[in-house]
């Protein structure tokens, strides 16, 4: 039996293939790639200047541009564009999205967002406690090499309350896909 | 040199050395001539092995063999059978990988060499990346033996495009006349670029790489 065994073992070792690849006049080769489903958005208008016209407490407005690219699967893929005042308007004593001076005043905003994008149903109320609707895809959906655009139109209240002096808030645009 | 000796009692001489002690004096002289006849036979025996040394020394000649071999050119390489292209991030970052070309070659002078790739499919399934937009470029890392490809470089289904270069009168290993490093490698990057376009899932396409020496 141990005869046997080592007989065995040695044969296998004869016979099993070496590990390494062998060479020859030509070797093949796979290319392989798994593509995930992606997102990713660029704010193309870094400071978005919100101005008013005339002197009758008309509200402030702007708008911030943004280009987006998306790739959903196929079947079961969706994706969004949410935005957050991640950094409320300082200083103090202006106008405020988390505290304003008086019921009602809001930072509101409506979306507009090319294909395939959805655009949110606004206007909407900006937060600076929950993200917030800007754009939905569905599923296999593809944007374009270079990518697509979008924008949020801004409305902010002008309240008489606000001291005078500039203001300044922080948005951060988040782009998600599944 | 061939010795022939024949036994005049074969195997019985054992025996006769054994029982000589036991039988009467007429049986006991013959079984000591028998014995004497038996060491004197296996006493050439021993004489004829100590002896053979010397006569085969006595009779070692020399000669003079030509060997002649044909060296021909020629190239062997070796790739791994896959090579994965990953990205770094979710944010539409090219898709990368690295491949090492693994190849012997030996060129005559005068004569030269080459390794080439081409696409022997496309990707597939459809819906993801393809070859036909151009959109698997390359570039070549150095080579330990030859002179990789320069600059950037598209993987075709349609044409051989160029990996590396040999020149003349080379030769892979042993050192001196020939490449230190056996086998000798060069590097193959590919990038992949990420479309939004492409659909989910896993794809992969066929390459071939071949070599020739002269």
């Amino acid at each position: 039996m141990k005869k046997l065994f080592l007989i065995t073992v040695v044969s296998l070792l004869l016979i099993t293939p070496r590990a390494r690849a062998q060479f020859a006049g030509t070797g093949t080769t796979t290319v392989s790639v798994t593509v995930a489903a992606e997102a990713a958005i660029r704010v193309d208008t870094s400071t978005t200047s919100l101005t008013t016209t005339g002197t009758i407490f008309n509200d402030y407005t702007g708008t911030t541009s943004f280009t987006y690219k998306v790739r959903t699967t196929a079947s079961t893929g969706s994706g969004s564009i949410t935005l957050k005042v991640t950094s409320d308007f300082s200083p103090s004593n202006g106008p405020s999205v988390g505290s304003p001076p008086t019921g009602g005043d809001k930072l509101a905003y409506t979306c507009t967002v090319s294909a395939p994008g959805t655009a949110c149903s606004g206007p909407l109320t900006s937060s600076i406690s929950s993200e917030t609707n800007v754009a939905g895809f569905g599923a296999n959906a593809h944007s374009t090499m270079a990518g697509n655009s979008g924008s949020t139109a801004w409305t902010l209240t002008n309240d008489p309350l606000y001291e005078t002096g500039a203001y300044s808030a922080t948005v951060r645009y988040t782009i998600s896909a599944t | 040199m061939l010795l022939a000796l024949k036994s005049p009692r074969g195997d019985t001489f054992g025996r006769a050395i054994v029982c000589r002690h036991r039988l009467g004096s007429s049986e006991g002289r013959k079984l000591k001539n028998q014995s004497a006849r038996g060491i004197a036979y296996w006493g050439r025996w021993l004489a004829a092995i100590l002896c053979a040394p010397v006569i085969c020394i006595s009779n070692t000649g020399s000669t003079t063999q030509n060997l002649s071999a044909q060296i021909n050119p020629i190239g062997k390489l070796s790739v791994t059978a896959g090579i994965p292209l990953t990205t770094s991030a979710t944010t539409f970052i090219g898709f990368s990988g690295t491949l090492p070309v693994s190849y012997r070659v030996r060129t005559t002078p005068g004569g030269g060499g080459a390794i080439t790739m081409q696409a022997t499919s496309d990707f597939a399934p459809a819906g993801g990346p393809s070859l036909s937009t151009g959109a698997l470029p390359y570039t070549c890392g150095s080579a330990s033996l030859g002179t990789s490809c320069s600059g950037a470089q598209t993987v075709s289904k349609t044409a051989q495009t160029p990996v590396l270069t040999v020149p003349g009168g080379v030769c892979t290993g042993g050192g001196g006349a020939c490449s230190a490093s056996d086998p000798n490698s060069v590097t193959v990057n590919f990038s992949l670029t990420n479309d939004p376009q492409f659909q989910t899932g896993a794809f992969a396409a066929s390459l071939m790489f071949t070599i020739i020496a002269t």
